[in-house]
This record gives structure tokens, sequence and C-alpha cells, in this order.
């Protein structure tokens, strides 16, 4: 299992609005505006010296010390900044070993290293020439690592992204419990796993295995919900798991149809899963109002209003469903994908809809929708993912939300914490 | 703050598309209706031979689980296997059973049932059953076994007489041999019930066909030729294409007689314009080839030389003359490798070199189409010598250079000109949904979803 770090990735700010664009433009000029549309993430740092000095280590061993011709060209994904840092880490490496770089007509011997990569590493090879007929060819590898997706700004809000976890199981849900120190529990198909925070590091605690009857459905969901009497609840299809209260947990698996809570804090509403799909039914318990059934569903948001809760569904069908108690109604077209989720962003009503995108494409988005009236207005820029999204949940705090996401890089899923700021 | 003014300007940039009605969770039911030019006789993984093609692997892949799975950087995971150990010397490895796997005929998938079913696969192997455990003996060394396990032919069957059975996401409830698959969902499979309920494969289809069926809605995911993937994308075609993965190459009958004609085979060779190949007869389906792996897979195929040198092919034949010209056979029923047969006796008349295409079985020279058949490059290696009729190369070490030194001893044999590393293309139909293909043509079926119909 790998972390993914704990510091927070905060959006750079690009502001996409036309006319906010004409007033950069006026005010700061076109060189600000460039380098701000035009900003590239900052790229993780990477320690090249290892391979560096293996790689001239197997051409000095090759040529011994002398003269020699060097020319580095790169066949692979590296960035230019890293093809610069590199070449000048190999030059000092093989400077220091013994190798002068000289013109061809010095040379007594020439090397042309390709940077390359295979479907794991980076394949670093060296052709070496001397004299007329004398030709070898030395190579090293050193594996490749997936960066972190770039983030986007918003604008009315603003999204946090903090990376909590990733692994290469499918994760379905991930809870924190602040305190000093803080825990994680990380839900996945086969297992609850608790972690305590050291440092900047998660220390796995303790692990406590799901167990269930039958095979899973594709496209596995689960929810956990914190309580108070005991530590968490673990919803899955077609099962339920209960853990104790104290350290060294338990957990209770059992079959059942229970419904699964569907809000949190005060929001009450439960709805009945699919055990062997993908999907609610459509039947709540005890009902929005009058209201006790919906179209199957994927996902459904709470928004508080002064006198009673509006529902929102994301109906299998892709129609979105606005329930008050007493009318079902339809939202218009919207590019909704099959998840949303509440989130008590403090901006404007307070409370607003975070909504994945519907696109083909291998990456996925969330955005942050105001509901004032009934139709959803944007209020953030879209936050774009290297990975389909396969579970968006609204935290226990209501202040931010939890995604999982599916990173077609590194083939990890990813738990992300998303929070919120009012924009300027 | 000013909320509303900017909750205005947002909303400006939003798009309302009328056909927006789409949902990216998967949808369960439907049928699938694929077609492939392949025509197995048999869908036991045992009878998939290392040239077998891409669609009988995707297939089998369908119905039969392996013990260890790659995914696409080549890596060995845990599928029906949850995890392995080496015993000391690479030698022994024992494979620890996933738990509450059942065959689709409802048995479950005990280690005794697995350990019979990989003796039938490889008669060499020592293969046994320990409680939940399979333990499996090598007469050498073998550091490469996790990724072996993975491949096709090693998939899990249960054989009842004519009866197979396996613990894949399909059940196969009908079978007309090379000509029809009707498959069904396998509801308690391990990995998760699959979202289509059904596919029905037709098989042996010309590639005109089943363009011809895409376009008519008859077929959802249909394979293209890949010398013809660019047209059915400029087609307006939903075309998916892998990483070059299958390689077209000249396979001499024999080691070179004399040191005159390892001087020949090197200037044919180099006398060989890949690059026209390529572009011009299979419009740019593939890519030009020095080295039996593509550089996706090893990183160092650069350093086999894949340009024309006429000058340099002229060279090193030198002054002598061949005794009597090569005859060069090739698959009468593939138009592509006709065509590239008649490009190379050409390219090599134009070193001095004498090429005689013939139609017969026997050939001094072969053209051949090798599927590469595993992400690992050494697995995937060996199996290509195999197929090509050489020893399997003896790897010293996993490095990358002991995997290039293999490489170049294959080569050096002067036994096989690499030719072009072609792509696997495919087409599928406007409804189908989360298509995926791996970097080596392995297709996803039963991760495919079917949605609303996409102009």
């Amino acid at each position: 299992m790998n972390r993914i770090g704990q510091r927070a990735v905060y959006n750079p700010r690009i502001n996409l609005v036309l006319i906010f664009l004409l007033r950069f433009l006026r005010a700061a000029g076109f060189l600000l505006l460039a380098a701000l549309v035009f900003h590239e993430p900052t790229a993780m740092a990477a320690d090249w010296t290892a391979p560096e000095a293996q790689l001239a280590a197997k051409i000095v061993a090759a040529t011994g010390p002398g003269a020699v011709t060097l020319d580095i060209t790169n066949h692979s994904s590296l960035s230019r900044t890293d093809l610069g840092e590199i070449t000048r880490g190999l030059r000092n490496q093989l400077t220091a070993s013994g190798l002068q770089f000289v013109n061809p007509d010095q040379a007594a011997a020439s090397v042309q290293i390709s940077l390359s990569e295979d479907l794991q590493n980076y394949v670093w090879v060296a052709e070496i020439h001397q004299g007329a007929n004398q030709f070898s060819v030395v190579m090293i590898s050193t594996p490749r690592s997936g960066a972190l997706p770039a983030a986007r700004e918003a604008s009315g809000v603003i999204i946090h992204q903090s990376p909590i976890w990733s692994q290469s199981e499918r994760i379905l849900d991930v809870a924190i419990i602040d305190g000093v120190p803080a825990h994680m529990i990380v839900l996945d198909g086969n297992q609850v796993t608790l972690y305590k925070q050291q440092g900047t590091h998660w220390q796995p605690e303790q692990s406590l295995p799901v167990t269930r009857a039958r095979a899973w459905p594709r496209d596995l969901r689960g929810r956990l919900v914190l309580r108070k009497d005991h530590l968490f609840d673990a919803y899955l299809p077609g099962v339920f798991c209960r853990s104790t209260a104290a350290a060294p947990l338990s957990l209770n698996c059992f079959a059942s149809d229970d419904p699964w809570p569907l809000g949190m804090g005060s929001f009450s509403l439960n709805a009945f899963y699919t055990s062997g799909r993908n999907y609610f039914t459509g039947a709540l318990s005890p009902g929005v109002g009058a209201q006790t059934s919906v179209p199957a569903f994927y996902s459904a948001a709470p928004l508080p209003r002064d006198k009673y809760t509006l529902w929102i569904f994301a109906a299998v069908d892709g129609q979105v469903h606005l329930l008050d108690g007493v009318t079902d109604q339809k939202a218009g077209k919207l590019d909704w994908g099959s998840d949303i989720a509440s989130v008590n962003t403090g901006c404007g009503l307070g409370w607003d809809v975070l909504a994945t995108g519907n696109s083909d494409g291998p990456g996925d988005s969330v955005r942050v929708f105001e509901l004032a009236d009934r139709e959803p207005v944007a209020v953030s820029q879209l936050l774009e993912f290297q990975g389909r999204i396969t579970a968006l949940w609204t935290d226990a705090n209501g202040n931010s939300a939890i995604t999982i996401s599916h990173n077609v890089a590194t083939g990890d899923y990813e738990a992300i914490r998303l929070s919120f700021a009012c924009g300027q | 703050m000013k909320r509303s003014g900017l909750v205005l300007l947002v909303a400006s940039s939003l798009l309302f598309s009328a056909a927006a009605r789409a949902v990216v969770r998967p949808h369960y039911g439907g049928t699938l209706r694929v077609a492939t030019a392949a025509a197995p006789a048999s869908l036991d993984p045992v009878d998939l031979n290392q040239s077998g093609s891409l669609a009988a692997r995707n297939l089998s892949y369908l119905i039969f689980d392996t013990l260890v799975t790659l995914d696409d950087q080549g890596r060995p995971r845990p599928a029906l296997a949850a995890s392995w150990q080496p015993e000391p010397g690479n030698q022994r490895w024992r494979f620890t059973l996933r738990r509450g796997v059942s065959f689709q005929d409802g048995t479950p998938c005990t280690a005794d049932r697995v350990a019979a079913s990989l003796r039938v696969a490889n008669p060499g192997w020592k293969v046994f059953a320990s409680e939940d455990s399979v333990v499996i003996e090598r007469d050498s060394p073998s550091l490469d076994l996790p990724a072996e396990l993975a491949s096709a032919r090693n998939g899990i069957a249960k054989r009842d007489g004519s009866a197979l059975s396996g613990t894949g996401p399909f059940a196969v409830t009908a079978w007309a041999p090379a000509k029809k698959l009707t498959l069904a969902a396998y509801n308690d499979c391990w990995r998760g019930r699959p979202f289509v309920d059904s596919i029905e494969v037709a098989m042996g289809q010309g590639y005109r066909e089943q363009m011809l069926a895409l376009d008519l809605g008859k077929a959802d995911v249909i394979e293209i030729a890949p010398e013809q993937a660019r047209r059915a994308a400029a087609g307006g075609r939903r075309v998916e294409s892998s990483s070059p993965t299958e390689l077209m190459a000249l396979v001499f009958a024999h080691d070179p007689q004399s040191p005159a004609e390892e001087h020949w085979r090197e200037a044919l060779a180099f006398s060989i314009d890949r690059g026209s190949l390529n572009n011009v007869l299979l419009q740019g389906g593939g890519e030009p080839a020095g080295g039996l792996l593509p550089n996706w897979m090893t990183g160092y195929a650069f350093l086999f030389p894949a340009s024309a040198d006429l000058a340099k092919a002229r060279q090193v034949r030198g002054d002598s003359r061949q005794s009597s010209a090569w005859t060069l056979s090739y698959d009468p029923g593939d138009p592509v490798a006709r065509m590239v047969a008649e490009r190379t006796a050409l390219n090599a008349h134009d070193a001095g070199l004498s090429l005689q295409l013939t139609s017969s079985a026997v050939a001094d020279v072969r053209l051949v189409r090798v599927p590469i058949i595993s992400l690992d490059s050494r697995i995937a290696l060996a199996a290509l010598a195999a197929a090509i009729g050489l020893t399997p190369p003896p790897f010293v070490g996993g490095s990358e250079q002991d995997l290039y030194s293999a490489e170049s001893a294959l080569l050096q044999s002067h036994r096989v000109i690499p030719l072009l590393h072609l792509r696997a293309s495919c087409g599928a139909g406007g409804a189908v949904r989360n298509w995926s293909q791996g970097p080596d043509g392995t297709w996803r079926l039963d991760e495919v979803w079917q949605g609303p119909e996409k102009p």
C-alpha cells in the first residue's frame, strides 16, 4: 500500500471567465495573465543521482578514463526539466569518473546516451564506439513513478484537495477521525483497516476482515458511517458490518438488506440498495415527507432549507430528481454524472451540491453547484481527476467530501478529501 | 463577497447539452455482439498454442481465470492465487488460492482441480495440491513463473469429458466450434458479475464483413485489420488500437550453411524498406521493427537497425552471389502478407539478392505473423522464439541488459529478420461503454456495459 501524502494541495489560480480575464489584462498586463493561464503545475523533483551514478560507472568501465564525445537524447516521457537535470548529473558523474568531453577529432570514444523507457522503468542506454570496430552497449533501468493529478482553480467556491490514501485494492470509503493522534478508517471489499497518524504517515493499526457469503457485484460500492456508541458501521451490497467501540476492535459482518443511510448528522434518510448491482432500488425509509420512493438512483444529496430539506437524487436513467416532501421535480438537462453529494461550503446559501461529470473519457471531474432556486448553477470550476471517480461521499462533518478515483496512470485507487473556501 | 456576480459569471460558462443524459456509473444488462476473424475449433485453454490469435486468447480470458494476471505495466497481480512465494532457488513455488471461488458449474475451485488443470497444460511440470495451495516445481530456477502462469493457456479449467467450466466472468451456453459462441454472465464470479448479461461471438468473419456488421448495427465490437484502422477511424467509426503487439518477420528454415550465407541474410535485412512497408502497405498500422520485441516493452529496441540501407546491404553481400534463389512463402489468405512478401522480394533484388515467392508450405524463408503473448518481456521473448522455431534464450539475470543480450543472441543466429510490429485494432459501436484494450490488445469485455446509442 502506498501513502500519497498528507500535504494539502491547493488549487493554482486560473480564472477562465472572459470578463475576468479582460479585467486582468488591463490590471496586470499580458505577461502576468500569460503566466497564470499557461502556468504549468510544479513537478515533483526527482532524485536521479543513483541511476546517473550507475550508468556513469558502466560507461567508464567500458571506455576507461579518457577523452570522449557525449551525446544525450530523450526518447522517453521525461520532461525537459528532468532531461536538463539528468544531462548535468551524468556529465558531472562521468567527469568525476575520469572522462573528459572533447571534440570528435580528439576523442578516443563516442558515447551516445538514449533516455528511453519500457512499461515499468526508465531505460537509459549508452552506445559506446571505440576505434573503428569496437562497439558496446550498456544500460540501466530505474522505476518510473506516477505524478499527482494537477488541480485547477475555482472561482465562486474554491476546492482544495488533500490526498489521503492510495492502494491497489479498490477503496470504497474512507473516514477520518480527528483527534490527537488522528485516525483513519479505510473500507475495501476485503477488509476495514484502521490507521493511526504518526507525523506525516498513516501507520496501520488493525485490519478487520469483511466476511461475506457471496461474490461482490462489479462496480462495488460501500459506505462507512461513524457512530457515537460504537466506532463505525460499514454498508456493503447485501452485507452490514458493525464494529465494537474500543480497541482492539472487532467487526461483525452479516448478510443484510437493511437500508443504507444517505445523509449525515440530522439528515436522516435511508434507502435500500440492490445487493447484486450498483444502485439503490428507490425505496426510501422513512421517506422524504410523504414521498417514500423515487426511481432507482445511484446517489443522493440533501440540501437544508428553512422549513424542509430538499433531496436531490441522481437516477439510474440519468435524470436528476428533486424531492421536497410533496413534489418530485425533474431537473433540466444537466451534465452531471452518477455521483453527487452535498457539502456545507459556507459560501452563499451554505449547502451546495458536489457533482461528478458525465464524460466518456478516461478522466473524471467534480464541480460545486448551488441551488438557490431549483436550477443548479455552477459555482466552482471543474476539478479534474486522472481517472474515474468510483465513490463520492460527504464527510461526517458535512464540510468536506471524500472522493475515490481510479488513477489510470498508476492503476491505484486514490482517496482525496475535498474541502472548500469561498472565492473573493 | 461578491457571490451573486460570480455565480452569474460562472453560470454563463455552463454547458447545457441537449444530449446530456449520460451517466457514468455502469449499467447492467444487454447482449454484446462480437465478431472476430479467428475461428478456434476448441475453447480449451490448453489448445491455445503460442502463435494463437489475440482474439482466441481474449475469448479464453472471458471464460477461464489464471492464477496470476499481469497489469498494464506487466507486473504480476493476484487472480485465482491470492499470494505466492518461491522457495530458495526459485525452482519450487507455492501459490495460495483465493477462497470461496467456484467454477461456473457450481463446484468449488479447489487446489486439486487447479493442480489437475495446470498438469494438463504443462505436462513437464510437477504440480501438486497442498491444502489451500498449489505447489509447482520446475526443472530449473524459474523467476518468471508467476508471469508465465498469467498466459491464457494456463487458464484454469475443469474438464468433465468434453464439458469445460471455468471461474471467469462468463459461462458457455452455446458453442458451435469455429462458428459461434454464446456466453452468459456468471453471477457468482469472484471478480463480480460482469455488466452485460450475455456475449454472442460470431467467428471466422472476414474484416470486410465485420466492418459492414458494425456499420449496420449488427455487431457491437469487431476486429479491424491493421492496414484498415486509419481509414475506419477517418470514416467516423470508433476505433481503438493497441501498442504494436504482433511481430511480422522473415524466418529462415535453417541456420546459415556458410559465412557467405550469413552475409546474404544480413544484406537482406539491410535491404528492406520497412518504413514504406508500414506507411504505404499497412497505412501506418504498425511500426518498423529491427528487434523481436517492440520498444514500448523493452526501451532498447531502437538499438536494432530498422531503416533500409541499400549501400550497406550491397557492401555486406560483397562479391559473392547466391548459389540459388531463396523461396519465400506467405499465408495466401492474408492479402497484406502477399503485398509485404512482394515488396520484400523487390527490395532484395535491389541489393542483388533473389527471393522467389511460393505458395508452397516448404520454403527457405517464411513470412510469419506472431502475436506477442505476454506483457512480461522475458516471457514474450521466449514465446516468440519458440513460435518461430528458435531455441528460447537462456536468461542470465533479470535486468534489461540481460534481456537485450538474449534478444541480440537470437537475432545474431541469422534465422529471423524482423520487419514490422503491428497494432491490434478494433471497432466498437456507439452503445458500447467503458471499452478499453490493454497495451497488448487484450480486450476487457467483462468491464464493458451498454448505454444509449451515441451518434
